[in-house]
């Protein structure tokens, strides 16, 4: 009994302790993180993924749970990106707020129109989202969107914040309109590039500057690249155009280099996410270093 | 007459919306696990037969069954010397919106007793369970009752849970509560490469003393006979669980090491017993996805048991040693191959084995608990 008198009296001074006043977010993804650090920069953020990790693979872990109990919102990509973690992390925290069809619970895939969508799916084909490509984070015109919607969001968790909130949305609004003009003129010198990608992550901000992604390294979406499928890439008449191969900087660099060895193409590693420190650190400053990269084999090329 | 059905089927498919909603939001999503294997020789303790062989098969169902509770039922189609068995191994609801992060099941489900206990067979590492669940869990124990979880608001995940159970799918007995439960587990991140978790665990079998059924005639076939009881049970089981894991930077997409083990100890055996009559076995487990699809493993499980041989115990001691090789095409699909050392004292049918096994699934495939 003493044991049970004291495991009570544990609980209850724990939840005596004095609730938090500002805003607790769960990030799924690091490009969440930083867009909820721009609307509300007092918000404890804890990111449940880096640049390092692949977001499609991440364990529910206790640490995760832990962040999501105490979360007052949990801003994710969804369009089934995390559908091999998430549910599990949503069951674990049993966080009332964070669950489908509440506030809590935020999906940038859900304010934009996602490219690819399928009417026909099946496991053959790779891991195909029917939703569409969930990667929209790197899309100069779908970010307004989910930047206004979870400003909106936001205010409504934290209503005595409101105005604060609105107002930094707008800072945020007007800076990535001038980034996105500043991009769209650089954007003119790398028409036509073509890249071997291996992914979609890149894909939404490639098909914005007109770059071709004809060759991907993926045999299947999902699936990594196959010995068998890289001698067919190597065979393919298009890679005679291809200027670079993209990676990601989560995934396996030695299907790319193998490719680079047996060409002249360069290989780009790029974080396909904001990163902890340096120019990559915000969303717009990920998307001009990624197109300074993409300029610079241009010019390459060129000479 | 061909073209007014193609401009029907034009018409259905303009009336689609463009963006898919797709037709199972309404319905449940189902999932299959498809389990075989080729097993060179049988094994003391096992539930699987040697030669050709079908092992969990799992039919489940699961969705939200309103804004506050969702449910799961899962079908297993077990096969015993070519007797079909159909087994409901979990059928329960779940609230998924009470508060301070309390949550709660009613039905039949998995005791969360343990690290693996909870944890559906498919996504297993090994063929089989560990020697100490197949000998004092019946490989996994499952029964109708009802469980309360709540997290503790601790900056690190601490959570205690308690469950009640009506206990005869572990021993037969007259009790209306059978058994009953306690669990907590708790874990965090070392760094952002490393995680851990924790686990202490307490099962209180008030039927160990009640069903005698099972006397020193039936043991010898007690592995088939007691697909899913336990064949060595105590009044109390203890269970201490630890799991660490290690992937470079914490993707563990690329590369991941886990490390496992649990501690079980069951005493007050039964009323023939002596005090110091006691169930104790341990295993520790290494498994290595060196690649994205590729695994190789080991595991070392050791179980020290009493048999009832009328008023008194015989000693039992079984050893197994495990290494497997896995290939995942993708996250669906796996085929393992598994070689198995036992040592025994006091089974018949302990012997080394091969094992070449696939678990594959279609369909809605839950999210993986870590």
């Amino acid at each position: 009994m003493t044991i049970k008198n004291l495991l009570a009296g544990l609980i209850l001074a724990v939840l005596a302790m004095p609730a938090q006043a500002s805003l607790t977010i769960f990030a799924c993804e690091p490009e969440w993180a930083d867009l909820a650090r721009a609307l509300a920069p007092d918000a404890r953020i804890t990111t449940a993924t880096t640049a390092s990790q692949d977001p499609h693979y991440v364990e529910a872990r206790p640490s995760l749970i832990a962040a999501m109990r105490r979360a007052d919102l949990a801003v994710c990509t969804g369009a089934s990106l995390e559908a091999g973690w998430l549910p599990s992390l949503m069951r674990k925290a049993a966080n009332r707020s964070i669950r489908p069809g509440q506030p809590g619970l935020f999906y940038a895939a859900d304010q934009v129109n996602l490219h690819q969508p399928h009417d026909h799916v099946d496991r053959s084909m790779g891991d195909l989202h029917p939703e569409g490509d969930p990667h929209v984070h790197l899309d100069p015109e779908a970010l307004p969107r989910v930047a206004e919607a979870l400003a909106q969001r936001l205010a409504e968790i934290a209503p005595e914040q409101a105005r604060d909130i609105r107002r930094r949305y707008l800072q945020w609004r007007v800076q990535w309109n001038l980034d996105r003009d500043r991009w769209r003129q650089q954007a003119a010198e790398l028409q036509g590039l073509e890249l071997v990608v291996q992914h979609t992550s890149f894909d939404y901000l490639l098909r914005w500057l007109g770059v071709e992604r004809g060759i991907d390294l993926e045999p299947k979406p999902g699936l990594p690249p196959s010995a068998g499928h890289l001698s067919q890439v190597l065979a393919d008449e298009r890679l005679t155009g291809a200027d670079a191969i993209l990676v990601a900087t989560y995934q396996d660099e030695r299907p790319a280099r193998w490719l680079a060895s047996r060409t002249d193409l360069p290989v780009l590693v790029l974080p396909a996410t904001v990163t902890d420190d340096g120019d990559t650190a915000t969303l717009s400053g990920l998307i001009s270093h990624i197109m300074t990269r993409l300029a610079e084999v241009r010019h390459d090329r060129q000479r | 007459m061909k073209t007014l059905p193609q401009a029907t089927s034009v018409l259905l498919l303009s009336a689609i919306p463009l963006h898919p909603t797709f037709a199972n939001e309404l319905n449940p999503e189902i999932g299959v696990v498809l389990d075989g294997y080729y097993k060179q020789n049988p094994t003391a303790l096992s539930h699987r037969d040697e030669g050709f062989g079908l092992g969990h098969t799992e039919l489940s169902l699961s969705s939200p069954i309103d804004d506050l509770f969702e449910g799961r039922l899962t079908a297993v189609l077990d096969d015993h010397d070519g007797e079909t068995e159909l087994g409901l191994e979990e059928a329960f609801i779940q609230t998924t919106a009470l508060p301070w992060n309390l949550s709660a099941r009613g039905g039949r489900f998995l005791s969360q007793v343990g690290y693996l206990n909870s944890r559906h067979l498919h996504t297993d590492d090994f063929v089989e369970r560990p020697v100490p669940y197949r000998a004092m869990l019946g490989s996994h124990y499952f029964d109708d009752g009802v469980r309360v979880n709540l997290l503790i608001p601790t900056p690190f995940y601490w959570q205690v849970g308690a469950e009640a159970f009506d206990g005869d799918k572990l021993t037969e007995g007259e009790e209306d509560i059978g058994v009953y439960t306690l669990n907590t587990r708790f874990g965090g991140d070392i760094s952002n490469s490393q995680s851990w978790q924790a686990g202490m665990s307490w099962l209180r079998n008030r039927q160990a003393h009640g069903g005698h059924e099972e006397d020193h005639d039936d043991h010898d076939d007690h592995d088939h006979a007691h697909a899913h009881g336990a064949a060595y049970t105590g009044e109390n089981l203890y269970i201490a669980d630890l799991v660490w894991k290690w992937s470079p930077q914490g993707n563990t997409r690329q590369q991941q090491l886990t490390l496992s083990g649990e501690y079980l100890y069951a005493d007050d055996l039964d009323d023939h017993g002596h005090s110091d009559d006691i169930h104790k076995g341990w295993y520790a487990s290494a498994v290595y996805q060196f690649a994205p699809q590729w695994s190789a493993g080991a595991r070392y499980g050791k179980a020290e048991l009493k048999e009832a041989h009328g008023d008194h115990y015989h000693d039992q001691e079984l050893e197994e040693t495990d290494v497997m090789l896995a290939w995942s095409h993708s996250h669906f699909s796996t085929v393992r191959l598994q070689y198995t050392f036992q040592d025994a004292y006091g089974f018949e049918e302990a012997d080394n084995t091969l094992t070449l096994q696939y678990v594959m699934s279609f369909g809605a495939h839950g999210a993986h608990d870590y």
